[in-house]
C-alpha cells in the first residue's frame, strides 16, 4: 500500500478530494442542474411540464413581480448581519481575551442552542415575545408601552429572530480569529505608545454608531435622524472607552478574516431564510424564501420557484464578490490579516 | 376514554401540515415532477408499495366482474387518519375487522401528506393509462374534482355499495364535480369558521368580527385559499360554490382592507391554534377539529360557523383508474359506511363524520363525544357551511395567484 501510494504520489490530492467532490456532485451539482432546467419549464402539474429556452422570460418576470420581497430579504439579512456583528464581536472578544478557564464553557454556551431544532427555537420566540408574554406583558403593566403594542408580526421580530438564529455563525469565526491572535503583538504595540486613541476613537465610534443605527432605523421604519443621533452618542461613548490605538492597529486588522467569514456565514443563509418571516412576521414582512416556498408548495409553480432560487443565488454571488473585493479574499485564503 | 379522549390528541397538526413537513412534501412533489417528463411511460412502479399488486388490471374495455374479494387491498391515506391501537401503531382494528370479514389483507400506507405531492406521483402512471398501484386513495374534494375531470377514477358500481348509498350524509350529496356521487366517497370532513377566546371577545356569530378594528393585530386568517376566500365571499353575500372571477376580486379587496388597516396579524396554517391559546390572537379563522383539541387547554375557546357562512372541506376515498382490486375497494368503502365501523373510526379521529347513524353507534361507546357538535354537526351548523366551487385549472391558477399576492408571497 505504502509503495503504491509512493509511486502515485500525484494521485493523493485527488483521492483526498474525492469524497467532497462526490458529495458536491450528487447533492449540489446534480440538483442545481435539475433546478436550472426546471426554471425553463412551462406547463402545470396537471398537464406536465415541458422545457424550452424561450421560457427565459420567467426570470425577468419573477424579478419584476417579487422585487419587493427581494429588497426586503437584502434589508432584513443586512440588518441581522449588522446586529449579529454588534452582539457577536464583543462576545467573541470577551471569550477570546477574558474567557480564562471558562473559555470552553462559554464557547459551549454559544453553540448550545444548536442542540434544539431551529424551528423550535424560533417558535419559542413567539412565546417569549408574546403580546402578553414575559417581556411585553410587564412592560404593558407598568405602562411603558400601550396595550396595543406588540413586537411579534413586525419587522423587528423577524430581524431579531434571524439575528438570534445566526449569531453563533457570526461569533465562532471571529472567536477563532481573535483567539489565534498573538497577544505579544498587542503588548508590543502598547510598548510602542499605542495607548488610548483620542479623539480618534470617539469620532470613529460616533460615526460608526450613527451610520449603523441610521441604517437599522431605515429598515425598521423608525425616525432615522433620532436614531442616528442616539447611535452617534452611544458609539462615541463606547469608542472613547474601548477603542485604543493597539486595538485599531493590531487587533481589528488581524480579526478581519474572522469578521469576513462571520458576516458571510450570517448574511448568506439569512438571505434565503423563510422560517423566521413565516413564524414571527406578517403578510408585509415576507422574504424571498417565503415566496419560493409558496411557489413550490402552494402554487406548484416550479419554473418560477426555480428561477427565483437562481436569481437569489446570483444576487448573493455578486454581493459576496463585491464584499470580497472590499475586504480582500487574500486574508481568507491565507489566514493572515490584511 | 373518559374526560380526555385519546383520539383528541394526535391528528390536527399532521392533517393540516406544518411548515417543516410541507417542505418535505413539496420537495418530493417537485422531484416527482422532475422525473415526470422522461419517464412518463417507463416507470409506473415508482409509487407502488413493496407488495405491489400484480398486473391484472381491470381495464375498462374488458369488464370482467370480480365477484370475490381479492387477497389484498392497497390503501393510501393521510397519517393518523384511522383508529389506531394504543400500543402498536401498525394495528388498526377497522382494517383487521375487514380482513376478518372478507379474508382480504389490507396494505395500509399513511403516505399522503399533501394533495399536490400525491397527485404528482399518481399522474405518471394514470396519464399513461396504467395501474397506479393503489386501490383506494384519500384526497381532498378539490383534488377529487380534478381527478374526475381528468377521467382518472373508476366509477363505483353502486350495487356493491348499499351502505354508502343509504348512509351518506345529505350535505355531501351531489357536489358539482360528481353530481351523482359515482366516483368519490367522503372519508372525513372539517369545517372552517370562527375560533375565538370568548373571555376576551364575548360570543361572536358574524364574520364581520374578523374585520373589526377592535381586535386589530390580534386576528389571523388562514393561508389556505379556499378557506379564507370562502368566508370572505360569504361575508359579501356570495356563494363560494358559484364564485365568479369578479366576486373573487371583490373578496380579495375586502380582505386587503383588513390587511392595510393592520387588523390581520398573519395568514397562518395550524399555528393560529397555539396563538389562540397563548392569547396573542383572540379571533381566528379556524378549523373545527383544532378547536376541539385546543379547548382542552383553554376552556374559553369557542368555534362557530358564522351566520354569513363558513366552509366545508372533506377528504374522499377514490379508486384510481385501472386499480387492480376495484371490487374489493368497493367492499372496503361500503364497509366503513357501516355505522358501527364508522363509529369505531370516529372514536379515534376528531373530524366530522359523513356517515348517518354513526352518531347513534358512537353514543354507545362514548356519549359525550357523540354529542359534540363539532364532530357531529347539527343540521343548523351544516346549513351554514358551504363547499368551494370545483375550479378548472385556469381558474385555480388565477385564484391561487391572486391569493398569493394578497398574503404577500
Amino acid at each position: 500500500m505504502g509503495t503504491l501510494l509512493k509511486r502515485h504520489r500525484g494521485l493523493i490530492p485527488f483521492l483526498l478530494l474525492a469524497p467532497g467532490v462526490l458529495w458536491l456532485l450528487v447533492f449540489y451539482a446534480y440538483p442545481a442542474v435539475q433546478m436550472f432546467i426546471s426554471s425553463f419549464w412551462s406547463g402545470t402539474l396537471e398537464t406536465g411540464f415541458s422545457f424550452s429556452l424561450d421560457n427565459w422570460t420567467t426570470y425577468p418576470a419573477a424579478i419584476e413581480r417579487y422585487s419587493e420581497q427581494f429588497g426586503r430579504s437584502v434589508a432584513f439579512a443586512g440588518a441581522a448581519t449588522i446586529l449579529a456583528f454588534l452582539v457577536g464581536f464583543p462576545l467573541a472578544y470577551a471569550i477570546a481575551f477574558r474567557g480564562g478557564r471558562y473559555k470552553a464553557l462559554l464557547l459551549f454556551l454559544v453553540i448550545a442552542p444548536f442542540f434544539t431544532s431551529f424551528l423550535l427555537r424560533t417558535f419559542s420566540w413567539k412565546i417569549i415575545l408574546g403580546d402578553d408574554g414575559m417581556v411585553i406583558g410587564p412592560l404593558k403593566e407598568i405602562g411603558l408601552v400601550d396595550s396595543g403594542f406588540r413586537v411579534l408580526a413586525t419587522p423587528i421580530a423577524v430581524v431579531s429572530g434571524i439575528t438570534y438564529n445566526f449569531l453563533p455563525f457570526m461569533t465562532l469565526p471571529m472567536y477563532v480569529a481573535l483567539e489565534k491572535l498573538d497577544k505579544r503583538l498587542i503588548e508590543a504595540a502598547q510598548d510602542l505608545y499605542a495607548g488610548p486613541w483620542r479623539p480618534g476613537g470617539t469620532i470613529a465610534g460616533a460615526l460608526f454608531g450613527a451610520g449603523t443605527f441610521a441604517l437599522l432605523a431605515a429598515i425598521f421604519g423608525f425616525d432615522v435622524l433620532v436614531m442616528a443621533l442616539a447611535g452617534g452618542v452611544v458609539g462615541g461613548i463606547v469608542g472613547t472607552l474601548f477603542l485604543s490605538e493597539a486595538f485599531v492597529r493590531v487587533t481589528l486588522p488581524l480579526a478581519l478574516p474572522g469578521v469576513f467569514a462571520g458576516t458571510l456565514l450570517t448574511f448568506i443563509p439569512a438571505m434565503g431564510d423563510y422560517v423566521n418571516a413565516a413564524l414571527l412576521g406578517n403578510p408585509s414582512t415576507n422574504m424571498i424564501g417565503n415566496v419560493i416556498q409558496s411557489r413550490f408548495l402552494t402554487n406548484a409553480d416550479y419554473p418560477t420557484a426555480a428561477a427565483l432560487s437562481f436569481i437569489l443565488m446570483a444576487a448573493i454571488l455578486v454581493a459576496v464578490a463585491a464584499y470580497a473585493r472590499l475586504l480582500g479574499t487574500e486574508s481568507l485564503t491565507t489566514g493572515r490579516g490584511v | 376514554m373518559n374526560d380526555l379522549p385519546k383520539h383528541i390528541i394526535p391528528p390536527a397538526l399532521t392533517r393540516r401540515r406544518f411548515i417543516q413537513g410541507s417542505t418535505v412534501a413539496g420537495f418530493s412533489a417537485f422531484l416527482a415532477a422532475c422525473g415526470s417528463r422522461g419517464t412518463g411511460s417507463a416507470a409506473p412502479s415508482a409509487s407502488v408499495p413493496s407488495s405491489g399488486p400484480s398486473a391484472s388490471v381491470a381495464a375498462s374495455d374488458t369488464p370482467a366482474p370480480q365477484l370475490s374479494p381479492s387477497a389484498e387491498l392497497v390503501f393510501a391515506n393521510w397519517p393518523l387518519y384511522i383508529d389506531t391501537d394504543e400500543n402498536d401503531e401498525t394495528k388498526h382494528k377497522t382494517l383487521e375487522d375487514f380482513t376478518a370479514k372478507y379474508g382480504t389483507k389490507v396494505e395500509y400506507s399513511e403516505v399522503i401528506n399533501d394533495n399536490n405531492e400525491f397527485f404528482g406521483t399518481l399522474r405518471v402512471p394514470l396519464e399513461a393509462g396504467q395501474d397506479s398501484g393503489w386501490d383506494i386513495v384519500v384526497l381532498t374534494q378539490w383534488m377529487a374534482g380534478r381527478l374526475v375531470r381528468l377521467g382518472w377514477l373508476e366509477k363505483f358500481d353502486k350495487a356493491n355499495l348499499p351502505n354508502y348509498v343509504a348512509n351518506l350524509e345529505d350535505v355531501y350529496k351531489g357536489p358539482d364535480f360528481d353530481p351523482t356521487n359515482d366516483y368519490h366517497a367522503p372519508w372525513q370532513g372539517g369545517m372552517t369558521g370562527l375560533g375565538f377566546d370568548s373571555a376576551v371577545t364575548g360570543q361572536l356569530t358574524s364574520s364581520a368580527a374578523l374585520w373589526d378594528a377592535k381586535w386589530a393585530g390580534r386576528v389571523t386568517f388562514l393561508s389556505e385559499m379556499r378557506d379564507t376566500m370562502g368566508i370572505a365571499l360569504q361575508k359579501l353575500g356570495y356563494d363560494p360554490g358559484q364564485v365568479t372571477s369578479a366576486q373573487f376580486d371583490e373578496a380579495i379587496a375586502e380582505i386587503k382592507k383588513a390587511v392595510d388597516a393592520d387588523i390581520i396579524r398573519a395568514f397562518t396554517g395550524n399555528e393560529y391554534a397555539e396563538d389562540l391559546v397563548s392569547g396573542n390572537v383572540v379571533l381566528a379563522m379556524a378549523w373545527s377539529g383544532d378547536i376541539i383539541q385546543k379547548k382542552l387547554e383553554k376552556e374559553t375557546l369557542e368555534w362557530v360557523a358564522p351566520d354569513e357562512g363558513g366552509t366545508l372541506w372533506y377528504d374522499n376515498m377514490l379508486i384510481p383508474k385501472g386499480a387492480a382490486h376495484k371490487y374489493t375497494a368497493e367492499l372496503m368503502i361500503d364497509f366503513v359506511y357501516d355505522p358501527v365501523i364508522a363509529a369505531q373510526v370516529e372514536a379515534w379521529v376528531n373530524y366530522i363524520c359523513p356517515v348517518k347513524g354513526a352518531q347513534a353507534e358512537l353514543a354507545k361507546i362514548d356519549e359525550e363525544l357523540a354529542a359534540n357538535p363539532l364532530i357531529f354537526p347539527t343540521p343548523e351548523i351544516l346549513a351554514k357551511v358551504k363547499r368551494f366551487k370545483s375550479l378548472t385549472e385556469a381558474e385555480e391558477r388565477e385564484f391561487d395567484d391572486k391569493f398569493s399576492e394578497l398574503i404577500g408571497v
